[in-house]
């Protein structure tokens, strides 16, 4: 009778051992599958999410053919938004993109043509990420789109980054 | 006047019809000068360039289809406020200058055109307006229009996209130029010099401030921080309707170094 009850609670604590792992498991493969909302993604795992982000900014400086722009960007990943545009010819522009979201950075660099009418001037081009810090410091993608405005009186800029990145 | 007009014509026609052929191969000879104002390195300015074409015989040049302005390395596009708004062609020929908003202006000058076999010496048209056009390959449009009332009556419109460039030069103004009648039904016009300027020298923009409109002046171009060896070169290619060639050279001086 006593082994009986025995194995009756080994068998319970067997039960409760693989409850907790499935659990687990599924949390792991919830959490890999999309991007917390709102939290942003987490350093643990590396993982492939979509990304979306506007970025308005205004002139800070201008040294030579780079503008410097400060802003704020909004969307997948929110923050503190930098960006050193150099127009390199009269229709192409490189940049340094760097956004400070809480508890990391991300810095990108971008090749676009450029196209000034009138009151704006408009980009469009790539984007790849080079590096990252903190919760992002396993941020890279490439082949970003990278598009937007500058308003020619006053040098703000709007911008626009789509698609796929890993954090 | 339209019986002299149709008579000028036909006496035109028959001149050209009646010249010799070897009057048509020409040596065509063309100078080109451009200067910056203020010409002060790292500064906006307002570039000033013209050309003269003429011919060995000291004829008129054929007429001329198209004109490729290389311009230094390092001429600076990002601070201009120049050409803020946009002059639509049909307007612009429709109306002239009156059909454009300011903001799209962007220089002025003169011209002179020649009737063909004759003294070289041209005839005056005494405005031409460049302004800012539409951009159909995302490069900056220059819009030319030159109003011609007499002798000639011309109304010269032609548009020149600023392209990228290699080596000594950033960048170059490349111009196509319509064919345009002396007169109605008459042989085309020889354009023989042209002076003009882009920049923001004598121009005034408007902007709204608070719900009233401010006039400014327009920032211009700015002249490179460094000057090369020998100057700023500019450089000038010219395409005649007989298909030959010609091209011109100058440069800019340096500025004279600046004592503190």
């Amino acid at each position: 009778m006593a082994a009986v009850l025995r194995r009756m609670r080994v068998d319970r604590v067997n039960s409760r051992i693989h409850l907790a792992a499935g659990l687990c498991l599924l949390l792991v493969a919830l959490s890999s599958a999309a991007p917390a909302r709102g939290a942003g993604p987490r350093a643990i795992a590396s993982r492939t999410f979509s990304l979306s982000d506007t970025g308005r900014l205004h002139l800070t400086s201008k040294h030579k053919f780079t503008l410097n722009e400060q802003g704020y960007a909004s969307g997948t990943i929110s923050g503190a938004i930098y960006i050193h545009l150099n127009v390199v010819s009269t229709n192409h522009v490189t940049a340094e993109v760097n956004i400070y979201p809480s508890g990391g950075s991300i810095t990108g660099y971008a090749n676009a043509s450029y196209h000034p009418s009138g009151s704006v001037a408009t980009f469009n081009g790539t984007m790849y990420l080079a590096r990252g810090t903190g919760r992002y410091s396993r941020a890279r993608g490439s082949g970003l789109s990278f598009t937007g405005t500058i308003k020619r009186e006053n040098d703000a800029v709007t911008v626009h980054v789509n698609g796929r990145m890993s954090a | 006047m339209s019986k002299l007009l149709a008579l000028t014509a036909l006496l035109l026609a028959l001149l050209w019809s009646l010249a010799p052929a070897g009057a048509q191969a020409v040596t065509e000879l063309a100078s080109l000068h451009a200067s910056f104002s203020p010409n002060r390195l790292g500064a906006p300015t307002t570039i000033a360039f013209g050309f003269h074409l003429a011919t060995s015989e000291g004829a008129a040049p054929p007429p001329l289809t198209s004109l490729d302005l290389r311009i230094p390395a390092g001429m600076n596009y990002t601070d201009t406020t120049l050409g803020l708004a946009i002059c639509q062609p049909a307007a612009l020929q429709a109306t002239g200058l009156a059909g454009c908003p300011p903001n799209s202006r962007l220089g002025y000058g003169t011209a002179l055109v020649e009737v063909p076999f004759g003294t070289g010496q041209g005839h005056e048209i005494p405005e031409i307006q460049a302004v800012s056009g539409p951009s159909p390959h995302g490069n900056l449009v220059v819009l030319f229009y030159a109003n011609g009332l007499y002798p000639v009556y011309a109304q010269l419109a032609f548009s020149g996209e600023v392209l990228p460039d290699s080596g000594r030069y950033g960048s170059q103004l490349a111009t196509n130029v319509p064919l345009v009648s002396s007169v109605p039904g008459g042989p085309d016009v020889s354009i023989v010099d042209v002076q003009t300027t882009i920049g923001p020298s004598h121009l005034t923009y408007y902007k709204h401030v608070h719900g009233r409109l401010v006039a400014f002046r327009p920032r211009g171009v700015a002249v490179p921080e460094r000057c090369p060896h020998g100057g700023f070169p500019f450089a000038a290619e010219f395409t005649f309707q007989d298909a030959s060639h010609t091209t011109a050279a100058t440069t800019v001086p340096c500025p004279p170094r600046r004592h503190r």
